[in-house]
């Protein structure tokens, strides 16, 4: 998956109206609680492969820390 | 006195005939927006027919079980085409009566489909924030007596609503954040082609209603106070309109 698709799927994911960019900080969204991070537990894993639990949100601040968790 | 603003825009599925009809005309009334849905266009025409303002209701034909999977993206097509949405209003269902001697597995699995997964699908869709206007924002399911107190012959159809009960309390947890409320509305027989059609088959009780049969106004009064304003501390709750029978 492309760095441009992986945000605007992100962007869905948490049914943003605004525009998500990497440097955007979760914990500065009103959109961030703990069934967005639910969401995109289930993302990760069904687009990635890639199986994470809330305490890796602990150290993943951005948008950008999440992409680089799946390598993009 | 429940007033709605033209900009307050409700999706009513079923719209074309018995208690969803209702609905319709009653948001229409008051002065709301309405996307009224239903399977056949022709019936829906005659719910237009009927409403006090012809101008603010819109007809939409759907199958709602032919993709449920893809029901939130119609969701947003509706969103698209008419604004953000300040209610929806799940009517569609089915009754089947059947003995439990001859259940079919897959004419089981459709009532489930149109009963539960359906309204389930559609409040996935609207509960999006870029679908809904989020300030009080509503979803009522309608769903039945039969899901607390069934009758013989309702295996199935008790079931799915009594699902549709359970999952309703989850989401109205789950959506209150977003502004949204999430009630439930239950009705024993009302007037309708559906109570007709039973009539026929298993037959019915209304001599234990004390208040009779209900008529589907009696149903869309409830229906609009709770998607009004007047309702913005009532959500996860099950109404039962029952003339008393319970």
């Amino acid at each position: 998956m492309e760095r441009t698709e992986f945000l605007e799927k992100m962007q869905d994911v948490l049914q943003m109206d605004d525009e998500l960019t990497f440097d955007t900080v979760l914990e500065s969204l009103a959109e961030w609680d703990s069934l967005a991070m639910m969401a995109t537990v289930a993302f990760l894993d069904a687009n990635f492969g890639i199986k994470t639990t809330f305490d890796d949100f602990k150290s993943m601040k951005t948008v950008e820390d999440i992409a680089k968790k799946v390598g993009i | 006195m429940i007033k709605f603003k033209k900009e307050d825009i409700f999706i009513v599925t079923g719209a074309s005939s018995g208690i969803g009809q209702g609905v319709a005309l009653r948001l229409n009334e008051l002065g709301a927006t309405v996307i009224a849905t239903g399977r056949s266009l022709e019936k829906l025409e005659e719910t237009k027919s009927l409403c006090t303002f012809k101008d603010n209701i819109f007809l939409e034909q759907k199958e709602l079980t032919e993709n449920i999977n893809d029901l939130p993206n119609w969701i947003k097509s509706l969103r698209d085409k008419y604004g953000k949405m300040r209610g929806l209003v799940c009517v569609a269902g089915r009754d089947f009566p059947n003995a439990l001697q001859v259940l079919d597995e897959e004419k089981s699995k459709n009532l489930f489909d149109i009963n539960y997964f359906a309204p389930v699908f559609l409040a996935k869709g609207f509960a999006d924030r870029r679908i809904n206007t989020g300030d009080n924002a509503s979803i009522t399911f309608v769903a039945s007596t039969a899901a607390v107190q069934p009758e013989k012959g309702q295996t199935i159809y008790a079931a799915s609503k009594a699902a549709l009960l359970a999952s309703s309390k989850s989401i109205s947890k789950e959506l209150a954040s977003k502004g949204i409320r999430v009630n439930c509305v239950s009705p024993a027989y009302v007037e309708t082609p559906m109570y007709y059609k039973n009539l026929e088959t298993l037959g019915t009780n209304i001599d234990e209603y004390p208040l009779g049969i209900g008529k589907p106004s009696d149903l869309s009064a409830l229906i609009a106070f709770l998607a009004s304003d007047e309702a913005r501390w009532i959500t996860g709750q099950n109404y039962i309109l029952d003339g008393g029978y319970l």
